[in-house]
């Protein structure tokens, strides 16, 4: 009996309540949901958003990596330079600078993992390559297509590289950029594009700038001895959600070279007085040897020897004469005639001391002009602020920077790896004492720059490029030792010693604190080649293509 | 009636989330709006400032006008295209703090052009026109001939807006107003921005090396 009411109380209750408690969860679980759906689609969005920008802004970046690897690629001193092997011997001369044929194309690749990168074909799957033929009329069949290089740009630590397909290097032209560059109204096809360093424009100032090459067709033939032939490098980088970027730059090797011929350097040493100089110093101690007959073995055809001494102003004749006839066994070289007058020419003279005359700009100077031997110096070098700007670009390519005062020891060991085979550029932004230790030299190997004063001890040696430029005194000191310089040296003073630039140049060479022997100066036409570079790859220009 | 209780109070609890839910979804969604207009809008000045300057006059040994190369990769006001402004002292108003003229060909046919970025209040403007032989950047890109591009820009903002920012940020704007472009020149210490002492005689528009991009929104 006890058994069926409580059985009745439970059934009376349960048709009331059991519904109510279904409804609120129900409801709970709906409200729930609602929210967190819209949570989830806030942040869904926002996670989007942000995506998208992060794949398409290093989609860009992908680009640059793959401009900046071919970029350093070309250069010789890289340890991935792309003609390590001799490979590519009909793209780059032995010295690395450029002589690429119209039509030739060089293609480094970087697929992802377990993709083909092929730019020469057109399934889209293999990232072909379409704009080359809206550059060129002849398209990718009709290009001279060399073997692609495989891309160094994966670093080992992480899972994958930078995400560019391809880079592709090759000859530029007129027409290639849709730039009219000498403004004849025509988009040349036909013709290389060469950048010349040294063109003056019509008001005899520098101009450097694109220019055509000498003649249509291939092999291409600069315009000048100072054209070096600019090239095109084009980057494709393909983001992960499939957007691609394609970036572009137009590059040109970058020579240092005061020759307007860019015959190398034209003496053991230029002391550089500009076009209307009239301060200048030459003092090196007796006994100091300046030697200007090429030391290169074997020596190029042509010229044999240069000048010991240079200087660039007519105005210092007289004194600079004086000087080398002081101790005229100390100079040996070339012989050159004297400048024009004034001052009145004086009594011939044996030591070699070499006038250079200026660059004339466009066109040819009359047969009136003064006759000289060599070629004179470039425009650019012979006023303060153009010198100073030659340079910077110098700084902005060097291996190492140091700031001054410096020593020969901070360079050892700023350039442990610096060797002959291995020649680098160091810059020292003010003072440097060079000296290394007793009994074999201490070498250093390749272009250094020094714009406040120079040292140099004989117990220290350097082979290649010497430049002092900005203070521009190269002093000697000490007394005894083995070492020199074989290559070249270069002085020029462009600023006073507050820093302020001069309104001409100036130069100082000597005297010396110590009888200073050693070796003295010896040009060697292959340092010189070697430390002129080229020192890097100057980008003349960047822009994005706009893709379809 | 229990439940029923419950049930209310449950309910009310949950529209009250869902209200604030709803709040903060609108916010968010507003701020993500911002934020990606934000974003395009700097990646849109870091392209045309990247292609800035091209062509150059390096690039032609003869070319057949003015407009066919960019005589900067910014324009400049006054003196152009003469001799250059000097950066925060001369220029004004362009290149400036909010204000700014890019030169250079887009590749869309037309050559080279001047794109201007202008803020004017909390709107930051946007226009192109193509480069003309003898035009002046400034006055061939009025305002009027602008497009707005980055809306509730708060670089410039005065009054309660700035109390509101520099509340919410302390330390953060030490320097009020925040310029959108901050300009660095090359000088021979090295790139310094234009407007240093280390700068001083290196300022010119044409010595600018990089340009720094701040945009609040």
């Amino acid at each position: 009996m006890n058994k069926n009411i409580n059985s009745n109380a439970r059934k009376s209750r349960l048709p009331r309540e059991s519904g109510a408690a279904m409804l609120i969860a129900v409801f709970a679980l709906l409200l729930i949901s609602v929210v967190a759906i819209a949570l989830l689609v806030s942040t869904g969005t926002n996670s989007s958003l942000a995506g998208n920008y992060r794949t398409a802004t290093s989609a860009y970046y992908a680009g640059i990596a793959g401009l900046e690897e071919a970029r350093g690629r070309l250069l010789w001193k890289n340890p991935n330079y792309i003609n390590l092997t001799n490979s590519y011997s009909n793209l780059l001369s032995p010295s690395g600078t450029p002589t690429w044929n119209l039509t030739q194309v060089l293609y480094i690749t970087n697929p992802g993992p377990g993709e083909t990168v092929d730019p020469t074909n057109p399934n889209p799957a293999y990232y072909p390559d379409t704009e080359y033929g809206q550059e060129f009329a002849w398209g990718l069949g009709g290009a001279a297509i060399q073997t692609p290089l495989a891309s160094v740009s994966s670093v080992p630590s992480l899972p994958v590289g930078p995400s560019y397909k391809w880079v592709r290097i090759n000859p530029v032209t007129e027409k290639a950029l849709n730039i009219d560059v000498n403004g004849d109204g025509i988009l040349d096809g036909a013709s290389v594009l060469f950048y010349d360093p040294a063109r003056l424009n019509t008001s005899n100032q520098p101009a450097a700038s694109l220019v055509l090459a000498a003649t249509p067709g291939s092999p291409p033939v600069a315009p000048t001895p100072t054209g070096v032939e600019a090239l095109e490098i084009t980057a494709l980088a393909v983001a992960a959600n499939g957007g691609q970027r394609l970036l572009q730059y137009v590059v040109a090797p970058m020579i240092i070279s005061p020759d307007v011929a860019d015959q190398g350097f034209p003496a053991a040493v230029t002391l550089d007085d500009g076009a209307t100089g009239s301060v200048l110093t030459f003092n090196p101690p007796n006994g100091y040897l300046i030697n200007g007959v090429d030391s290169c073995n074997p020596p190029p055809p042509t010229p044999s020897s240069v000048a010991a001494v240079a200087y660039s102003s007519s105005a210092n004749q007289g004194y600079m004469v004086g000087q080398v006839n002081l101790n005229p066994s100390d100079y040996s070289g070339a012989q050159y005639p004297p400048p024009p007058p004034p001052p009145p020419p004086p009594a011939p003279f044996s030591p070699s001391l070499w006038y250079l005359p200026q660059q004339s700009a466009p066109p040819p100077p009359p047969s009136s002009s003064p006759p000289f031997v060599g070629s004179p110096l470039r425009q650019s070098w012979l006023t303060p602020l153009s010198l100073d700007a030659v340079m910077q670009d110098i700084e902005n390519s060097a291996d190492v920077v140091l700031s001054g005062p410096a020593t020969g020891a901070q360079i050892w060991a700023a350039a442990p790896s610096m060797t002959a085979a291995n020649p680098m550029t160091i810059v020292v932004n003010g003072d440097l004492t060079l000296s290394g230790g007793f009994g074999t030299p201490q070498s250093g190997y390749g272009l250094l720059l020094v714009t406040g004063i120079l040292t140099f001890h004989p117990t220290a040696a350097w082979n290649g490029l010497v430049l002092v430029v900005g203070q521009g005194q190269f002093l000697m000191a000490g007394h005894h030792g083995s070492g020199g310089i074989t290559g070249a040296v270069f002085v020029a003073q462009t600023r006073d010693s507050s820093g302020n630039l001069l309104p001409t140049l100036q130069a100082t060479f000597g005297p010396s604190s110590g009888s200073a022997l050693g070796n003295g100066i010896n040009y060697s036409s292959c340092w010189v080649r070697t430390a002129q570079g080229p020192l890097t790859y100057k980008v003349l220009s960047f822009h994005e293509i706009l893709l379809p | 009636m229990v439940a029923m209780a419950i049930f209310v109070l449950i309910c009310a609890a949950m529209f009250g989330l869902l209200q604030l839910s709803q709040q903060k979804y609108n916010s968010e969604s507003q701020m993500s709006g911002s934020f990606q207009e934000a974003r395009l809008g700097v990646d849109q000045i870091v392209r045309d400032i990247s292609i800035s300057g091209y062509p150059s006059l390096g690039m032609f040994s003869n070319p057949i006008s003015t407009a066919a190369y960019a005589a900067s990769p910014f324009a400049w006001d006054p003196g152009y295209p003469g001799v250059p402004c000097n950066v925060g002292s001369t220029c004004s108003p362009t290149p400036g703090d909010f204000d700014v003229i890019v030169e250079t060909d887009l590749g869309n046919g037309n050559g080279v052009s001047w794109v201007r970025y202008q803020l004017v209040g909390t709107t930051l403007y946007r226009g192109v026109v193509t480069k003309t032989v003898g035009g002046d950047p400034v006055a061939a890109t009025p305002t009027s001939a602008l497009t707005p591009f980055v809306l509730n820009v708060m670089n410039n903002v005065t009054g309660s807006l700035q109390a509101q920012i520099a509340a919410q940020y302390p330390n953060r704007f030490p320097n009020w107003p925040v310029p959108i472009f901050q300009y660095t020149c090359n000088t021979p210490s090295g790139p310094q921005p234009c407007t240093s002492a280390a700068a001083t005689n290196y300022n010119t528009v044409k010595n600018i090396s990089d340009v720094d991009i701040t945009l609040l929104v």
